[in-house]
């Protein structure tokens, strides 16, 4: 009897030790899943179970000054074929009865009739779905996934959906819309097909247009694919792009570019560019750029002529740069518009040699005459009565050989040459400089400085964005509107008179009149370096100049490479002033009827 | 062994007087008997639950489905105004109001003339709008307006007809002020 139970207790103990065991094995195991590895079981179920889809956070939208969309983002439709499922056979399609209206039949639709219908849908032809098709299967038997097509827009996308094919899948594709296609299309930029910026605004403002895709996932019923209510989850909040704000005024920009389109055909000129800045504020109201590129479909032209010549493609600015010198001059104190010199034909200070475009005698003339004739040596005699240095830190203060605050893409910040220093040593790019030969600007750059003499010599920081709007309204890069005094108010003023006797005066005085209005206005017609030292045949013809001249509200600043029909700035008058009278009318700005100072051209 | 009597042995053992040991045991209980209507209460309170649950369930699932239709039909009307929205900016940017405008006979004038109301005075010189190069050539591009018909290429029935039945069609069509302005028809 004592063995027996020392039998069982032993028994007992073993049982008891399997059975702590096992249910530490359990125990262990419950840890393991509910705790430990809970969080990865949960995500593979919640994978399972829920469905997570996209929610698009748009990128904002580029309107102008007055909020006319000149960018938006719609939803577009990329068109997806399984080729495998596509050559699995015929699928029976059901259409109504022809007998009864009513009921419907299933109709037995093959793959190349399917094609086929897809084509005529996308505006391709059948076999080139089927050879899609074919060619992926040849790749790989088991492909279940080719492009039709991508970027479809709405009514296509719908159309597809009623061929009711099988095998035939949509996918949504936001994608960038321009309604107003080439107006500003050199200033805005693009998009390429994947939503990247690519040039323009689209591409320097990015940080503002951009939006932040969200993700929501939500549990399906199995059979219908209902949502079910509740089971809705944020995974993470889309956030849309900011609006971008132009000064640009979407109709004046058309308007303006379409003036200079007509110009570059006529003349036969290889671009153009026509700058349209608000003197008050710097605010540029309009940038025509042509070539001209519709950023619906950039490709169209050529690479080079996508973006905006007026801010990246520097150029020797030629005889309008004189009213910087002129001005220069004056406010030095060297100098009034009644300042007297004997202009020749050709002067030879130090090793340059200065000469003008037509041959003349000795002529005395004012500093006024001066800018009327477009004398070169006159203007060289005048310019050498301030010292180098001076001139320089001039132009500087004008905002040439630096970008402007726009900071557009590619934006050139212009090439004064060096500077006094390097003027020192060559006496030919010191005299060229001043009458705008041996140094280059862009045409925004000489536009601001117009913009500085009208404004009495306060240059105001040029702006494009008037700021971005955040999604939650906040208000960011609002440009500044502090100005900087470069020259004094009675130089700017007798530099103003003197380009209002050169728009009443001038050798073009019939071809820009804007009748009843008072414009100052100054011509150029500059020699374009051949990259080889030299200069090339044509020239690169040009016109700024600001209206009312009384009380100036505008700049207009022309330029026009090589118009081979026309190689003088009679060829950018026309332009010059047609797009001032636009912009005049279109801000009703009223003429005050006041008749311009007299000066006197010569002694 | 038990078979020898008890009695044969005598008992040593002092008798305790086992009466008098306190005995601890719980007091006797009232026992009352449970009452049927708790049962029933609880009972009827579950059952109200799973049927209120039940009536919860079948309303949000039908909801789902008239939430789910109702999506259906919101993104339905989403892409309609998206198309809309599209064909009216199309139809607003101002390459296709400047080809309308001249298409009806209008050019843009390079003299800008201001008639001032309080005075009647003219500011600006009148002068005649030559049909310039502005007018006559030069295109900006837009690959939206593609194939949208001007309003002279239009048939009475695009222009008015479709809109408004009630139109006359003879008041539709735009035709260039050859003469002089049209007299307008209101009073």
């Amino acid at each position: 009897m004592r063995g027996t139970s020392r039998q069982t207790r032993r028994r007992i103990v073993a049982s008891a030790v399997v059975l702590v065991a096992v249910v530490g094995v359990f125990l262990t195991r419950l840890v393991d899943i509910q705790v430990v590895r809970a969080e990865e079981y949960n995500a593979a179920a919640e994978d399972v179970r829920s469905s997570s889809e996209t929610v698009y956070g748009p990128r904002g939208d580029i309107v102008d000054a007055t909020g006319v969309v000149l960018a938006d983002t719609v939803m577009r439709y990329d068109i997806v074929l399984s080729p495998k499922q596509a050559r699995a056979g015929s699928f029976d399609r059901e259409t109504p009865d022809p007998a009864d209206p009513a009921k419907t039949v299933e109709v037995e639709v093959t793959t190349e009739q399917a094609a086929a219908e897809l084509g005529s849908v996308l505006g391709m032809s059948g076999d080139q779905i089927v050879g899609t098709i074919d060619e992926y299967l040849a790749a790989d038997p088991d492909s279940d996934f080719a492009y039709v097509t991508k970027l479809v827009d709405t009514e296509t996308y719908e159309r597809v959906r009623a061929l009711d094919i099988p095998w035939v899948y949509t996918r949504e594709h936001p994608s960038r819309r321009y309604p107003n296609g080439a107006v500003g299309g050199n200033l805005i930029g693009f998009v390429d097909p994947d939503g990247n910026s690519v040039a323009g605004l689209e591409l320097a403002q990015d940080a503002c247009l951009a939006g932040e895709d969200g993700e929501v996932s939500r549990l399906r019923s199995l059979r219908d694919w209902v949502t079910i209510p509740g089971s809705e989850r944020v995974v993470k909040h889309a956030r849309a792009g900011g609006t971008l704000k132009l000064t640009i005024d979407s109709d004046l920009q058309y308007s303006v570019q379409r003036t200079a389109e007509a110009q570059v055909e006529a003349t036969g000129a290889e671009w153009a560019t026509v700058t349209v800045m608000e003197v008050k504020t710097g605010r540029l109201v309009a940038v025509a750029d042509v070539p001209t590129v519709d950023p619906n479909t950039p490709s169209a032209i050529d690479a080079e002529n996508r973006g905006s010549r007026a801010f990246t493609a520097p150029f020797e600015p030629g005889s309008t740069f004189k009213a910087l010198t002129a001005a220069s001059v004056i406010d030095a104190g060297q100098a009034d518009p009644t300042s007297q010199v004997v202009a020749p034909y050709r002067i030879t200070p130090g090793n340059a040699d200065i000469n003008d475009s037509y041959v003349h005698g000795d002529e005395r003339l004012t500093l006024t005459g001066v800018m009327i004739d477009s004398s070169n040596t006159g203007m060289s005699l005048f310019g050498e009565r301030v010292s180098d240095e001076q001139r320089y830190q001039d132009m500087l203060d004008f905002g040439l050989g630096t970008e402007s605050e726009v900071g557009f893409p590619a934006e050139a910040p212009g090439d004064l040459h060096g500077g006094p220093s390097v003027w020192a040593e060559d006496d030919q790019t010191k005299y060229a400089t001043m009458f705008g030969q041996g140094l280059t600007t862009t045409a925004i750059q000489i536009a601001s400085a117009y913009q500085t003499i009208a404004n009495g010599g306060v240059r105001m920081p040029v702006s494009l964005v008037d700021g971005c709007v955040a999604e939650d309204g906040t208000v960011t890069q609002k440009p500044s509107t502090e100005g900087r005094a470069v020259i004094s108010e009675q130089a700017a003023q007798q530099t103003s008179q003197m380009l209002e006797r050169v728009y009443a005066d001038g050798w073009l005085a019939k071809q820009w009149e804007i009748p009843g209005y008072r414009v100052a206005a100054k011509t150029g017609t500059a020699q374009v370096p051949d990259g080889q030292g030299g200069y090339q045949s044509g020239y690169l013809v040009s016109v700024s100049g600001f209206a009312p001249a009384d009380d100036p509200q505008f700049v207009v600043s022309v330029s026009i490479m090589n118009p081979v029909k026309m190689n003088s700035s009679a060829a950018s008058a026309p332009v010059f002033r047609d797009v001032m009278s636009q912009v005049l009318k279109k801000y009703r700005t009223v003429p005050s009827g006041a008749p311009a100072p007299e000066l006197p051209a010569t002694w | 062994m038990s078979a020898v009597p008890a009695m044969s042995l005598p008992d040593f053992r002092p008798r305790r007087p086992q009466r008098e040991r306190p005995v601890l045991r719980p007091a006797p209980e009232r026992r009352r008997r449970p009452r049927l209507s708790y049962a029933v209460t609880a009972l009827a309170g579950i059952a109200a639950i799973v049927i209120a649950q039940l009536l919860l369930s079948v309303a949000m699932t039908e909801g789902a489905y008239e939430i789910d239709g109702y999506k259906v039909t919101q993104v339905e009307l989403g892409r309609e105004a998206q198309v809309l929205r599209e064909q009216i900016d199309a139809l607003e940017s101002p390459q296709f109001l400047a080809a309308n405008a001249e298409a009806i006979g209008m050019v843009p004038n390079a003299a800008p003339v201001y008639l001032r109301l309080s005075d009647g005075a003219v500011l600006g010189l009148p002068t005649a709008a030559a049909g310039g190069a502005a007018a006559a050539a030069g295109t900006v591009a837009n690959s939206q307006i593609a194939g949208v018909p001007l309003v002279t290429e239009q048939s009475a029935v695009e222009t008015g007809g479709a809109v408004d039945a009630a139109v006359p069609a003879g008041t539709a069509p735009v035709s260039p002020a050859s003469g002089g302005l049209p007299t307008p028809a209101t009073h």
